[in-house]
């Protein structure tokens, strides 16, 4: 049997591509004599035509299965049409994948939804309990750090005064909005937190300028993530980034309160 | 390993605090008792909006996964690069430490320095968590604020394009 893998390079190393029909190589696997060939994609070239030569190569491969980052519908449509299985979200090298699709580990992709009657779709159950799980995760794991910040609020809104938050806030708003900012760039995790933070703090007559500018850094500024950005991304635009949108978040959160401000007089 | 790492982080400020409820109980039960309440008011007020964040949640990890996400990049700064990038930044999820390793993987393959840091700035745009954010500010300012983060995440871009090539 053979099988068909998207992929960056031609051999078992390269990463499994992202598009089948963009990357510009298919692997194609004998899993009877372990085999492979290394065959250029004809849709990679991007024009107009090529997608259909990429599902004409895999169909004459007598390809049984095609394993890759993601699928079109049309693509799909056509290929299990063919009798090809067809297998999305993938990632790691093209060797990885292989290994992991001879032992069996990769469940066939389905679409979440389909069609029973012409014309009525309806939820794939398998899928719905699938998503159902991820999101539950997803959830669970913001919850500890939600509870948290929750039940902080309710101390510092037993312990903090408001004269004390005055004192800190100067009702400058250029310099308010400065010292928001700068909190929100050390701060990290959920942004439903920054939320809660600047609603209580908003409680509090802590400004909009403040509080905005606050919510807009939480997550596009990150100087604790910062070690990783850069290793991901590089030096340069790690820091190039981070402070661009540090600097852009005062006349956002300028404009934003103008706005609000002016609408609502 | 990894998992202690992950259960350590997620658990070690709600411990802290809980730690701080301890002293505070300890010293002055009685505000230990009204910043409880206080929490349980927040609480209360914020349950409808995260059962609306739990189920937009459901639809986003229903219809859309990660390598459509990852397809919707653009390599260069035309309109259907910025488009692309900023509408995969407001529906990607999770915590950005996430989706490094496949930012990495996008540049290696050439993906554009505009398109990744306009993925990254549109990610301030939660639709899931719109519903607490609105709670807390109203539509106006909601509306106003994704508007204005949409139109920074492109001048983002631009000025990442530009000052990358230097």
């Amino acid at each position: 049997m053979k099988i068909a893998i998207s992929s960056e390079g031609s051999n078992l190393n390269a990463q499994v591509g992202h598009r089948f029909g963009g990357s510009p190589y298919l692997i194609i696997a004998d899993l009877g004599t372990g085999n492979f060939e290394a065959v250029p994609n004809p849709g990679s070239l991007g024009q107009h035509g090529t997608g259909v030569q990429t599902i004409v190569l895999i169909i004459s491969k007598d390809v049984k299965a095609a394993l890759t980052g993601y699928c079109s519908p049309a693509a799909r449509r056509h290929l299990e049409a063919n009798g090809i299985e067809i297998f999305t979200g993938l990632s790691g090298t093209v060797g990885e994948v292989l290994e992991s699709y001879k032992k069996g580990e990769i469940q066939k992709t389905e679409a979440a939804t389909i069609e029973r009657e012409p014309g009525k779709r309806v939820v794939n159950k398998a899928i719905l309990i699938h998503a159902m799980k991820r999101s539950g995760n997803q959830f669970a794991s913001m919850l500890p750090i939600f509870l948290g910040v929750v039940l902080l609020i309710g101390l510092l809104n037993t312990f903090v005064s408001r004269n004390f938050l005055a004192a800190l806030f100067s009702g400058n708003p250029v310099l308010d909005t400065l010292l928001g900012a700068f909190f929100g760039s050390i701060l990290a995790g959920n942004a439903i937190n920054s939320y809660i933070i600047g609603g209580e703090l908003l409680e509090y007559g802590v400004s909009l300028f403040t509080v905005t500018a606050l919510i807009i850094t939480w997550v596009t500024v990150g100087l604790v993530q910062l070690p990783v950005e850069i290793a991901a991304l590089g030096r340069r635009f790690a820091l190039l980034r981070n402070g661009i949108c540090f600097i852009l978040s005062i006349p956002i959160a300028i404009i934003t309160v103008f706005i609000v401000n002016l609408v609502t007089r | 390993m990894k998992g202690l790492k992950t259960l350590t982080r997620m658990f070690i400020f709600p411990v802290c605090v809980l730690a701080c409820y301890g002293i505070v109980c300890a010293i002055e039960p009685h505000k230990a008792l009204i910043a409880m309440k206080t929490s349980g008011n927040l609480l209360l007020y914020i349950a409808l909006p995260l059962v609306l964040v739990f189920v937009i949640m459901l639809a986003l990890n229903l219809f859309v996964k990660p390598a459509q996400i990852v397809g919707l990049f653009g390599k260069g700064l035309r309109i259907k690069g910025i488009v692309f990038s900023a509408v995969a930044g407001i529906i990607s999820m999770g915590p950005i430490y996430v989706w490094y390793p496949l930012l990495k993987n996008l540049r290696e393959e050439g993906a554009g320095d505009g398109p990744m840091a306009i993925f990254l700035y549109t990610r301030a745009v939660k639709p899931f968590l719109l519903p607490v954010m609105i709670a807390y500010f109203g539509w106006l300012y909601v509306v106003i604020l994704t508007v204005l983060t949409v139109f920074a995440s492109i001048a983002t871009g631009c000025f990442m394009s530009v000052l990358m090539k230097k």
